[in-house]
């Protein structure tokens, strides 16, 4: 290659406490390319990039820009030296407009002109073809228009080495499609893109050259244009992978949890869910497809009783064909009733588990009132957590330790484990592998699976539409809190699954 | 080429039990060694004597060592009353106000009814409407928090002036004599709803019941149902709200056991020990609670620890102050210095400081 | 890094060595050798307390005792718990005589008597020696009326100066007094000033507002700015800060000052001042100890034990005349021709007294127990040292009587 790498690491090393998170790695990025860094859940990955951004300092190593060594120990010499990462999650003030974010914080002497910004903010879009209106509010933004933001907030201080760390976790295909072709005029006009994702279908199709990280250290780089799926994830993982979702024929489907002329409003009076009906069945997995925001949090929060219904029904069949009506019970109730219901919401530390407290308290959370008596048995849940990380080969030092310290993948594997622990008849989960490497992902399909073999009902909602496609037997499509339509997903595939997510019905919807 | 950062800060993810008293230990040491360097350019005085003054102002003698543990417990009792209170995020600011009740509420059982009934059922009458009464000025911030989410803090501070109002109002009303503005101590001939000694001892019941209740709390927030609950809803509301938990009966709940305990503090200081009221009976150990629990990270069991630092130290500043006829500012001074480097070691507790190697130059 | 880690090793075992190592002040009391302490509700910050720190350092100075060995003083106790601690505090580091200046501690104090019957435990301003029979516990007080009514006169001729300058009419002629409680000791002080500035100006008025504080610099201030704003032409207080002074000087408004000299704060408004001087008691009270003898229940000090005194006189403010004036009054009150609380000199509603019966012995029921008018007077700090006169009398307005 004769271009000059704009960035070169050398023997970067980055420990936290014992644990190493980068272990001597050298890679370089070069002008005009789209790097993929790829890597399992905690293969240091975001840490590299981080020390790249001046969010962490390495302990180790260089860091070249341009052939000149430097020290990145703030974000702002990052900036300074063209560096740019668009996080995970999103850092803008809500309440105030793209513009005013954008300038947010800039150090320049000049005056404080937000007309002058704006105009410079609709030059970048026209450059690389996107859209972003400066005045708009960023709480009335979309998610992608919310990361189109921080892209342009990045291009506006002028870095010309853009870092993204898992940008389409939170896009639809069309959304995801639109992302990268900017990235690719941005490549065109001569800016370094590292882009980490776990979905190797995007890094195939977006990125010229892949580096591949385990356990923190540096494993190989491969040319894009010679690899393949299967060559990318062995590597990545270290063994040979299956790659095949299994998806049995659902056995004596029967009626579980019936939905009916479904609204809810949030807590500012917004339709979040509008007349919905559908029924899931035990022995299938019924899932849930739709742009995120569209009413996916509030459908399962509805079921499992914490959200408060508008109006319509939703009933529980027990084996009797008895129905229950579940509207106006709280989780506390539907569990008295006897309906075993396991919920893995999407907000894992936030909703699921308590970061703070370790494994065995964790497990307590379902379970703690079940004992007779004001005291709480702590050893039968610490005995569940143990079988939990023995069976889903969760990876942590002790059953003592803080749920918060492990891993995506490992807490994902902690709060699945302990909801289907109870048995379910019935099992909600949103987002169950985002954010999860693809050994821990398929480990989460065939658990699932496992459950709708077991008879359960299982709603599984998801953002991977290939996933999605090869693992549900049904596909209900949500789209402005309405249902869209309900697929057989044996029989539909994925242009007419995004279409539908995006437009009511969809115009391609004929079976 | 960018200036190399000389040192550099990191969070720390673990520190091991051992090295995190060392490093406590090397604060108090060095907090002992900025001090002494004070008190010799401020006075001249040689610091050993004035540490030797204070520990002998703190354990000299037997009457000093009790009047230690007296002042621990109070201030140990108000602050385990905190700690459920804080384990669930409700920033409790209010234990002098709901303290201050307790103690309104045993005084005025000791005023009004001390001559109409038999002793042990004015004790009884005592304890039972101070624990109500912390309770009521607890039950009030935290009611309205649960039902319409107010903002706690302000709401818990804002109520101790209203029960220092309120003390104030019954002072001038019970006043001994007329316009003295003081009521003085109650019953102090027929020790009507005085608590008994035990052991000969004015101090050792109190001692014994904060005792007793320290274990207790403990208990109470570790080993049971409503403690692992207001932990869980002080970790997250979602969470609580997702498995069941009704989240605005554990804050009601708990907020009821923090007053109720603040109330038992007046309680104690009323019939136990100082048989007044006055609106500085408390004296602020509400919030010296507060350092208290925090420093201790709401384990009751640190909190002996750290509620006999305060303590020790308070004694000690007061007494280098007598003994040395300095103004009771220096005293405030030391133990101010000892606290900064008590709770600014924590800092290195969570933080490391890397020190960068000096490398080659690269031309 | 390993070096330091050894220098804090050993700072911390020097210091814990150090530590362990309690000097004791080598003590040798052979049973009539002083060892007094003092508690403080304050500090030096309050003119009251200031008044009893010089006092204590200065009459224990003379005696040849050294602060810290044989002398002590501690402020900022409350009046609560903390003052029978602080007593006990005192026993311990070796005090046979201690004394408390605040009217709040005498409770307190008379736990710690009862508790240790070999130290002597006194008491300023309190009511309860007397009635409660225990032997080491005193009371103690001055017939400082006197010296208020000696300062009121100071205050009447600066009445009169005005007047005849033109500056207010005669009935103009109001004074405002701030004071603490609605307190005994508070209206025998302001009522006694009263009727000494109406001995020289006879159309004086005065309008008395209170604080709820013994000390608080702010209420203070507050109080003799609204009479300052109410028309009040000269300000006196019974209360401790420096607050009425200041407001005085602010406001270019005359003062009559308590506890001691304000001059330095307030050179072009301080005229004098009144206070107890308690050097005599505390002389008292350590020949008593020396001399192993009984200490009497009330001590009231007077003009002739030198407990009475006024403060230096501001000759630039004050009127003509008035070190004068002062002199014949305090002769004739020293050979009892003339009386403060002359019955002739004042009305209560509207009447003339001829009987009155105080509370003298201390109760919850302020039950009148002691007839204390005779002989054409009122018998102010006779029948125990704290004052108990609490009539309102004519010519006086309060202004609120909430405390």
């Amino acid at each position: 290659m004769e271009r000059s790498p704009v960035i070169e690491l050398k023997h970067i090393t980055k420990r936290f406490g014992n644990n190493i998170a980068n272990d001597d790695v050298s890679m370089e990025v070069y002008e005009g390319e789209i790097l993929a860094l790829l890597g399992e859940n905690g293969s240091g990955k975001t840490t590299l990039m981080n020390a790249l951004a001046g969010i962490y300092y390495p302990e180790d190593g260089q860091i070249f820009v341009r052939g000149r060594e430097v020290n990145i120990h703030s974000p702002r010499t990052a900036f300074d030296l063209g560096i740019g990462m668009i996080h995970q999650h999103f850092k803008l003030v809500d309440v105030l407009t793209a513009v005013e974010n954008i300038i947010l914080g800039l150090n320049e002497k000049s005056r404080y002109d937000l007309k002058a910004a704006a105009a410079r903010i609709t030059e970048i879009c026209d450059r690389y073809g996107f859209h972003v209106d400066p005045f708009q509010k960023i709480y009335t933004m979309s998610v992608s228009q919310k990361q189109t933001v921080e892209i342009v907030k990045v291009l506006f201080r002028g870095a010309d080495l853009l870092i993204l760390d898992e940008p389409t976790a939170v896009l639809t295909p069309q959304e995801t499609e639109k992302l990268f072709n900017v990235l690719r005029n941005m490549k065109a006009d001569g800016k370094s893109i590292i882009i980490i994702t776990h979905k190797l279908n995007e890094v195939l199709e977006i990125s010229d050259r892949v580096a591949i990280l385990r356990k923190g250290k540096y494993i190989c780089e491969i040319k894009t244009s010679e690899a393949s799926v299967q060559q990318l994830t062995d590597a990545m993982v270290g063994h040979a992978v299956t790659l095949n979702i299994d998806r049995p024929v659902p056995v004596d489907p029967k009626d579980k949890i019936i939905v009916e002329h479904l609204t809810i409003r949030n807590s500012d009076g917004v339709a979040k869910l509008k007349d919905i009906s559908f029924t899931a069945r035990t022995g299938e997995i019924l899932g849930i497809a739709g742009i995120s925001g569209n009413g996916q949090k509030e459908l399962l929060e509805g079921i499992a009783g914490l959200q408060k219904i508008e109006s319509g029904s939703i009933r529980f069949v027990d084996d009797n064909g008895k129905e229950t009506e579940l509207v106006g019970m709280d989780p506390r109730k539907i569990t008295d009733m006897g309906v075993t219901l396991s919920f893995v919401p999407e907000d894992r530390l936030g909703m699921g588990l308590v970061g703070n407290m370790n494994l065995g308290e964790n497990m307590m959370l379902r379970t703690f009132r079940h004992s007779g008596g004001p005291f709480i048995d702590r050893k039968e849940p610490f005995h569940l957590a143990k079988r939990v990380i023995e069976s889903l080969e969760v990876v942590t030092p002790s059953v003592k330790t803080a749920v918060r310290k492990l891993s995506g993948g490992n807490v994902q594997k902690v709060l699945v484990g302990r909801e289907i622990s109870s048995s379910p008849t019935v099992l909600l989960t949103a987002y169950a592998v985002r954010g999860l490497d693809i050994n821990s992902s398929y480990l989460i399909y065939d658990l699932v699976n496992q459950q709708k073999k077991q008879g359960v009902a299982v709603v599984y909602v998801g953002e991977d539409l290939d996933v999605l496609l090869e693992l549900c037997d049904r596909i209900l499509v949500l789209c402005d809190g309405q249902v869209s339509a309900i697929l057989d997903a044996r029989k539909t595939d994925k242009q007419q699954v995004g279409l539908l997510m995006t437009k009511l019905g969809g115009e391609a919807a004929n079976e | 080429m960018n200036k190399v950062p000389l040192i550099h800060v990191t969070r720390r993810k673990d520190i091991f039990w051992v090295r995190a008293w060392l490093v406590r230990i090397i604060a108090v040491a060095l907090a002992l060694v900025v001090c002494g360097v004070i008190t010799m350019m401020a006075t001249g005085l040689n610091p050993i004597k004035v540490y030797a003054a204070m520990i002998d102002g703190a354990f000299g003698t037997s009457r000093r060592l009790w009047m230690l543990l007296q002042n621990i417990a109070i201030l140990l009792c108000i602050s385990i009353a905190l700690a459920p209170a804080f384990r669930m995020r409700f920033w409790n600011l209010g234990g002098d106000g709901q303290a201050l009740m307790g103690a309104l509420g045993a005084a005025a059982s000791m005023i009004l009814i001390g001559d109409k009934v038999p002793n042990w059922l004015l004790i009884l009458i005592m304890i039972v409407v101070s624990i109500c009464a912390g309770a009521l000025w607890a039950g009030i911030p935290a009611f309205f928090k649960a039902r319409w989410n107010t903002n706690e803090t302000l709401f818990t501070l804002m109520m101790n002036y209203v029960a220092v109002q309120l003390v104030a109002f019954f002072v001038i009303v019970w006043e001994v004599p007329k316009g003295a503005g003081k009521i003085g101590i109650i019953n102090q001939n027929s020790n009507a709803g005085w608590f008994p000694q035990v052991g000969g001892q004015k101090y050792l019941l109190n001692v014994i019941i904060v005792s007793v209740l320290t274990i207790l709390v403990f208990i109470y927030m570790n080993y049971t149902k409503q403690g692992y609950e207001l932990s869980v809803v002080g970790e997250s509301e979602p969470t609580a709200r997702y498995v069941g938990i009704k989240v605005r009966r554990v804050i009601v709940r708990t907020m009821l056991l923090s007053g109720a305990l603040c109330g038992v503090t007046g309680l104690l200081l009323v019939g136990g020990t100082d048989h007044t009221l006055t609106t500085t009976l408390v004296g602020g150990r509400g919030f010296t609670g507060v350092m208290v629990a925090w420093l201790a990270k709401f384990n009751p069991v640190f909190m002996v620890i750290t509620s006999f630092l305060i303590v020790f130290l308070q004694r000690g500043a007061t007494e280098i102050t007598t003994t040395f006829g300095l103004n009771q500012s220096f005293g405030d001074i030391i133990t101010g210095i000892i606290l900064f480097f008590i709770i600014g070691c924590e800092f290195f507790l969570n933080y490391q400081i890397h020190f960068r190697k000096a490398h080659k130059e690269v031309a | 890094m390993k070096n330091f880690k050894k220098i804090s090793a050993l700072l911390l075992a020097a210091a814990m060595v150090s530590g362990m190592v309690t000097v004791v002040p080598a003590e040798e009391a052979e049973g009539t050798q002083v060892v007094a302490g003092l508690i403080c509700l304050h500090d030096e910050n309050s003119t009251y307390d200031l008044n009893f720190i010089n006092c204590f350092k200065e009459a224990c100075e003379a005696r040849g005792l050294v602060e810290g060995e044989t002398y002590y003083i501690t402020t900022n106790i409350p009046e609560g718990q903390e003052c029978y601690e602080e007593a006990m505090n005192m026993v311990d580091r070796g005090c046979n005589f201690v004394f408390a200046d605040s009217f709040g501690h005498e409770d307190y104090m008379i736990e710690a008597a009862k508790e240790v019957p070999e130290v002597e435990f006194c008491h300023a301003t309190g009511t309860k020696a007397h009635t409660e029979g225990i032997q080491n516990f005193q009371n103690s007080f001055a017939h400082i009326y006197e010296g208020r009514y000696l300062a009121g006169i100071a205050a009447g001729m600066k009445l009169n100066e005005m007047i005849e300058a033109g500056d207010i009419t005669a009935e103009e002629a109001k004074i405002g007094y701030v004071g603490a409680y609605t307190y005994a000791e508070v209206i025998s002080g302001y009522t006694s000033f009263f009727l000494g500035a109406r001995s020289v100006c006879p159309s004086a008025t005065m309008e008395v507002t209170f604080t709820g504080e013994w000390e608080d610099e702010t209420l203070e201030k507050e109080a003799a700015n609204r009479l300052i704003e109410d028309k009040c032409v000269l300000i006196s207080q019974h209360a401790d800060s420096m607050g009425a002074p200041t407001a005085c000087e602010a406001a270019g408004v005359p003062d009559i000052a308590y506890n001691g000299s304000t001059m330095a704060a307030a050179p072009n408004t301080y005229i004098i001042s009144s206070r107890i001087n308690w050097v005599p008691y505390f002389n008292y009270v350590m020949d008593c100890i020396e001399a192993g003898e009984d200490i009497a229940d009330d001590y009231t000090g007077t003009i002739e034990t030198g407990s009475v005194e006024l403060g230096e006189l501001n000759e630039a403010v004050a009127a003509e005349g008035t070190a004068e004036a002062i002199a014949e009054a305090e002769e004739k009150l020293v050979n009892g021709e003339l009386h403060v609380f002359d019955l002739s000199t004042f009305t209560v509603e509207g009447a003339a007294i001829e009987s009155y019966q105080a509370d003298v012995d201390t109760d919850a029921a302020f039950e009148k127990d002691t007839e204390v008018v005779a002989d054409g007077y009122f018998h102010e700090s006779e029948y125990r040292s704290a004052p108990y006169f609490d009539l309102m009398i004519d010519g006086i307005t309060l202004l609120d009587t909430v405390f």
